[in-house]
């Protein structure tokens, strides 16, 4: 599993309160899309490409469980994100979605707005392709990695119910 | 095994587990707000839409609304009636209070239980013994509606070890805040956090609540206080009254770290915007003007947060530049303040009551902020963008904090406020 795109860069601590503001919650996921991460990067939810990549810093999606802000990230069409670190229902959000996930611990400077940059989820290891520096995360449990496969938590609970009889 | 694996373990069917394996486990409860229910039957009714099993486990508590302001939050929650009732699932309508508050007062939550949830403070339930972990909306609507079943991964146990004598005029919620700052947001990422020592063991029960409830912005994944003789006195005042074959207690030293804090060292603090880990000694911020001030949400609108909001206001009246709102945090608590005579008491000192609910969380009823207004609260978090205003400021502190900075117009250590009057 390796993803390959032009990079969008974010802080630490970003909640999930700014992937997706409280008014827009119970918005159309068309509505919500063009709003994510707009008071952080305004350029952002405009001019993101399908696969881009985004690379957010420690404790990346804390604040509500809901997997809202995740769907909401994975509607932008990026590739995969990569974070120094996640809030944990963050990341296992992303994967019962089906959004590609890479932890890297921590590495502040490791790129930039729009450098390139390439992830690998089955090595965990971090490539930016601009700078040549490189980090080598964690790879992903591959009970987390069958689930991507799957497209997703409920596809894999349905293509394999017995894991949940 | 601590709590956590033995837990895990009996509801996976294993002997034992350890950190790091994933398991399948039955889960005993899955609790919703009116949001999270919401989101969580989209993603139901779209993708999966079988019968529900088991629907007594399912639990929902409407508490971002207590009265919907427009009609697309009215028919977000005739949607979910008509949804609990469609599959028999146990609703507290409007007015029953705050989600975790509702839960364990109409007796879902016991000791032993797993309890699942998207609210991300759902690892409040550890307090009672239970294994209480939030997961998101797919979890719940591809496995735990239909099979009644999740996946865990199961996590290290850090311990926080609390000991010493707070000095006076600092209260639980100062130790917890404080504790927020000095282990760090996300620092305890994927953990199972344990809150143990002296300290600790001489809480009652609601003032142990505000520590399993401020795990998730260590990182944690759950959190609990080994059950003793205080959560077996609470449990016992419950609907349902106490389920001792539930209670689970560790074997002993099953932390993978020990962390050690002497709550001596506490003074009054307030967490800053714009994260909950910015905490800071209330005097380093004293003087800033709050327009709004609120006791509620998961860790507030506690019968002691009000007391200690009478005790403050005896004498004295709300800053008129302030509005000071009280949100119980269910019908138990508002109907114990009425016959304490604080309801009374707080009105008349200047205060406005609003009903049980979540409060101003993510002001979704109420508590939308102007960009050049703040607010101090007991709320749980404070990000930009959650209440109005991305601009606007919010402030996380004690009842007493609180309810001094109301009454002075600048956030205001308790104790100066008592000097000033």
């Amino acid at each position: 599993m390796r993803f390959e795109g032009r990079c969008w860069r974010f802080g630490d601590n970003i909640p999930t309160d700014r992937l997706v503001k409280t008014q827009h919650v119970l918005e159309p996921m068309d509505v919500i899309v063009q709003h994510v991460l707009e008071d952080l990067n305004p350029d952002f939810p405009k001019l993101v490409r399908p696969g881009d990549i985004v690379f957010a810093g420690k404790h990346f999606g804390q604040s509500s469980g809901r997997a809202i802000a995740a769907k909401a990230l994975q509607a932008t069409r990026i590739g995969c994100v990569v974070a120094e670190t996640f809030a944990r229902t963050f990341y296992r959000n992303c994967f019962e979605i089906g959004l590609p996930a890479l932890e890297i611990g921590i590495n502040p400077d490791l790129a930039a707005d729009g450098d390139r940059v390439r992830a690998d989820l089955a090595s965990g290891e971090f490539t930016n392709l601009t700078t040549g520096r490189t980090a080598r995360g964690a790879a992903a449990d591959p009970f987390l990695v069958d689930m991507l496969d799957a497209g997703g938590l409920i596809d894999l609970a349905k293509s394999r119910p017995e894991v949940f009889r | 095994m601590n709590l956590v694996e033995k837990i895990l373990a009996r509801a996976s069917g294993r002997p034992s587990v350890e950190p790091g394996e994933i398991v399948v486990a039955k889960v005993d409860r899955l609790i919703m707000h009116d949001l999270s229910g919401y989101l969580t039957s989209q993603v139901f009714e779209k993708r999966v839409n079988t019968p529900i099993p088991d629907p007594t486990r399912v639990v929902m508590v409407f508490d971002h609304h207590y009265s919907p302001p427009t009609e697309q939050q009215a028919n977000v929650l005739q949607h979910n009636r008509k949804w609990a009732a469609k599959h028999g699932i146990t609703l507290h309508d409007c007015g029953n209070g705050n989600l975790h508050h509702a839960a364990v007062r109409n007796g879902h939550i016991k000791p032993g239980m797993i309890v699942v949830g998207s609210d991300s403070h759902t690892p409040v339930h550890g307090t009672l013994g239970a294994l209480a972990v939030a997961l998101g909306n797919d979890s719940h609507a591809g496995t735990v509606l239909p099979y009644g079943k999740a996946w865990f991964k199961v996590p290290a146990t850090v311990r926080v070890h609390l000991e010493g004598t707070p000095n006076p005029g600092v209260t639980p919620r100062d130790v917890a805040l404080w504790l927020v700052g000095r282990i760090g947001e996300g620092e305890l990422n994927y953990r199972a956090v344990e809150f143990a020592g002296p300290y600790v063991r001489e809480l009652s029960f609601w003032d142990r609540w505000l520590f399993p409830l401020l795990c998730v912005d260590l990182g944690a994944k759950c959190s609990f206080v080994e059950p003793d003789e205080v959560t077996e006195a609470f449990v016992r005042t419950l609907p349902g009254g106490a389920a001792p074959e539930l209670l689970v207690r560790g074997d002993g030293d099953e932390a993978e770290q020990v962390l050690r804090f002497d709550v001596g060292e506490v003074e009054p603090q307030v967490a800053c915007p714009p994260t909950v880990g910015n905490v800071k000694p209330v005097r380093e911020v004293a003087g800033t003007p709050i327009q709004h001030a609120e006791l509620g949400g998961h860790g507030g609108g506690r019968l002691e947060d009000f007391r200690a909001a009478a005790e403050v206001l005896a004498g004295r009246t709300v800053h008129p530049g302030v509005r000071f709102n009280l949100v119980p945090s269910s019908r138990e608590v508002f109907a114990e303040a009425a016959r304490e005579g604080l309801v009374l008491a707080l009105h008349e000192a200047g205060a406005t009551w609003f009903p049980p609910s979540t409060g101003s969380n993510q002001a979704y009823n109420m508590g939308a902020l102007a960009s050049d207004e703040a607010m101090i609260s007991t709320h749980a978090r404070n990000f930009p963008g959650r209440n109005g205003s991305p601009d606007a400021s919010m402030y996380l502190a004690s009842a007493a904090t609180v309810a001094a900075s109301a009454v002075a117009g600048v956030i205001t250590r308790a104790d100066d406020e008592r000097g000033n009057a």
